[in-house]
């Protein structure tokens, strides 16, 4: 970043003594425009010394996928995304049959079970159970009023969402593959963290009548940021980071405009 | 001297101590993975296991309708009694309940056994509506209030073969339907309701009369309970009708009361009908081929689209033009239909379900399929079955969801709060919902576990 062209100095009028005349002695004043010595890169050092970074929605350690960081003003849009309260989409992976203390695979062994009798249909059923209780508990965060008629249109369409703190909700669950004992869920939810979201496939064992722990958490989206827009970690150069900030930019402002 | 010994006392030496445990130390991988597949397997639920049926309750305690003792008398004497049930409430049964009506402050439950038993009641009895239940303290009188879902001996003469099908409760009076021995009528026939003569200044209460009606042109499929009026439908699609007529909810062309069930004529004359529906004092009737037809009180625009006048008392074909319909339901002043597609659409005067603005209307309006939890994410939810009490609505999912609005009396909604819901909202049961039945102040619902 510091290579990067800068800008020109600056250049400020100075009286400067005319150069010598004949015999040496008249010294008449000029005006002359000469660069500010202030200005000097030898004077003023590299243009960065340090980089305003800030983070996003919190990813886990055991987690992977979409991280959204803010570099210097931008960290003040960070902010504003926040209190946007967009819904994040995680692949969640699962295993019938193990209960572990931590939820994840790599816990100490509490309980094994059996789980041939689970079958995709009773997996849906809970499913929809899940995303019905969140519904209802959606709307009741949200704190609107249910008894105006903003509120049913609101309702109609789908838009009402809690736009302060609230415990975590999941809009939307389904089940993206199912062989015993494995399963995947795509999972759309609010101000959840990762641990909720093993504990979800923990207690998804649970109302299933067997056990479940979860061996992968990956975020595929962070409000308008998808994997799509993410950097790998073989693309973490600045010609990359400042295309991946120009394309994000227009995203992030219409999002911002159409909610605030 | 005893001083001089201990002093000089030391630890065993090393090959003489004892082989006490050492700690345990971080396990290697190998360690861990022999303690995981030593360990035990559990087996809660085996391939075969059969999802149970069960009853929840849920509204107005005091009445005892809801057929738990300890709301109206605790088991112990610091506990208050509960006025109100606001959410859905397990109610153990012996048998698997088959059909559930709510009236006015009491419940009937029906099973398709061939046991004995096979109806049971609790709530009020002032009328008889759920036959004689012999006080235990004093061998000559009954119960006024039932706290218990007790059995109703019903005089059958093959008690071991029939089977019953349906009950349905009015406001003092109830009928059940069985397969082979035609329909059992009890309560209240100040107005003929059950389907027997008037008889002047009959006491109703404690009363041992159970009435038994056989003269129909066919087997009877269908009984209802209005709230003073009874209809009956047959296999063959017509409608009988007999009890209160003073709002021509008898549909029998007249504004008298009919104690001996008689067939309507009217626009329903010759079509075969498929389900009817009443719980308060206006009937709606659904053919085969998706047209509905509406008698009876007029008041709040149910038959407005039709007539100007607020009693019908002939059956009217209802000319709507919104698809074929499936199911209807009546309630005291809102009407709600079902659609072939899964449509909701409601109409008359109340809380509609269309927010707080729509309080009347006497054309149906549809409420948006996104209430009852359609999206883009789950495109094939649609509603199964609608169902209507007094002031409120219940709309059953495919998906085995419970949707209930309207007017919270005294916590029918079942929603956990007591304000009025004027959109659809779920009510959460712990399983599939199968059926539900709405009376006043209550609700039952028959459920499966998951």
């Amino acid at each position: 970043l510091n290579a990067a062209p800068v800008r020109a100095p600056r250049q400020h009028v100075r009286f400067l003594p005319a150069p010598a005349g004949a015999d040496g002695k008249e010294t008449g004043l000029v005006a002359t425009m000469v660069p500010v010595l202030a200005d000097h890169p030898l004077v003023r050092g590299p243009r960065f010394r340090r980089l305003k970074i800030g983070a996003g929605h919190r990813l886990d350690v055991k987690s992977s996928g979409v991280f959204v960081l803010g570099i210097g003003h931008g960290n003040k849009l960070l902010t504003d995304l926040y209190n946007c309260h967009l819904t994040k989409v995680y692949t969640v992976g699962g295993l019938f049959g193990k209960a572990t203390d931590d939820f994840s695979d790599t816990g100490k062994l509490v309980e094994k079970t059996t789980f041939d009798h689970i079958t995709r249909e009773k997996l849906e059923r809970i499913l929809a159970v899940i995303q019905g209780t969140n519904h209802k508990a959606l709307l009741m965060h949200s704190n609107i009023d249910m008894k105006t008629q903003e509120a049913y249109e609101l309702a109609v369409k789908g838009l009402i969402r809690p736009m302060g703190k609230s415990p975590p909700i999941i809009t939307a669950i389904r089940c993206l593959q199912f062989t015993l004992p494995e399963f995947q869920l795509e999972i759309h939810c609010l101000h959840e963290t990762q641990q909720y979201l093993r504990k979800i496939v923990h207690e998804i064992g649970l109302e299933l009548k067997s056990s479940a722990v979860c061996t992968q958490v990956r975020r595929i989206r962070d409000g308008v940021f998808t994997l799509d827009d993410a950097l790998l970690r073989t693309q973490w150069d600045l010609q990359s980071i400042q295309n991946a900030i120009w394309n994000c930019q227009l995203k992030v402002k219409t999002e911002l405009e159409k909610t605030l | 001297a005893l001083r001089g010994v201990l002093r000089g006392v030391r630890p065993p030496p090393a090959a003489q101590r004892r082989g006490l445990a050492k700690p345990a130390g971080p396990q290697s991988v190998r360690q861990l993975r022999e303690a995981d597949e030593a360990a035990p397997v559990f087996q809660y639920a085996g391939k075969a296991a059969k999802r149970k049926d069960r009853v929840f309750v849920w509204g107005f305690c005091y009445s005892g309708a809801l057929g738990v003792p300890s709301f109206v008398r605790p088991d112990v004497g610091w506990k208050k009694p509960r006025r109100i049930q606001p959410t859905p409430y397990r109610l153990e049964t012996e048998e698997k309940i088959s059909s559930a009506a709510c009236g006015y402050g009491f419940t009937l439950l029906s099973s398709r056994t061939t046991d004995i038993t096979k109806v049971w009641g609790m709530g009020l009895n002032k009328d008889s509506q759920l036959g004689f239940q012999r006080s235990r303290r004093d061998r000559t009188k009954g119960y006024e209030y039932i706290l218990e879902p007790s059995p109703i001996p019903l005089p059958l003469e093959k008690p071991q073969q029939t089977r019953v099908l349906q009950v349905s409760c009015g406001r003092a009076h109830s009928l059940v339907l069985t397969d082979s021995e035609g329909v059992f009528t009890m309560g209240n026939n100040s107005y003929g309701q059950c389907g027997r003569k008037v008889v002047e200044d009959e006491t109703y209460s404690e009363s041992h009369l159970i009435h038994q009606l056989k003269e129909f042109d066919s087997r009877v499929v269908q009984v209802v309970c209005g709230q003073d009026h009874s209809l009956f439908r047959t296999k063959k699609g017509g409608v009988y009708a007999c009890g209160w007529g003073a709002d021509g909810q008898t549909g029998l062309g007249h504004y008298n009361i009919t104690s001996v069930p008689t067939k309507l004529r009217g626009d329903i004359a010759g079509v075969n009908i498929i389900q009817v529906s009443s719980y308060g004092d206006c009937c709606l009737a659904v053919s085969d081929e998706g047209d509905i037809f509406g008698w009876g009180n007029s008041e709040y625009l149910q038959l407005a689209s039709v007539t100007e006048t607020t009693q019908v008392n002939v059956p009217r074909h209802l000319p709507f033009k919104i698809g074929k319909i499936k199911e209807a339901a009546c309630g005291g002043t809102g009407n709600v239909a079902l659609t072939e597609e899964g449509n909701v659409f409601v109409w008359g005067y109340g809380i509609l379900g269309k927010g707080p603005k729509l309080i009347e209307t006497a054309v149906p309006e549809m409420i948006p399929p996104s209430l009852f939890g359609w999206s883009d994410f789950n495109p094939d939810v649609r509603v199964a079955h609608v169902r209507c009490g007094l002031s409120h609505f219940a709309a059953l999912t495919n998906r085995g969801e419970l949707f209930v609005w309207g007017k919270n009396l005294r916590g029918c909604l079942g929603t956990g709060r007591m304000e009025d819901q004027y959109f659809p909202w779920r009510v959460t049961v712990p399983g599939e919902v199968v059926d539900v039945a709405c009376g006043v102040d209550h609700m039952v619902s028959m459920v499966k576990s998951f």
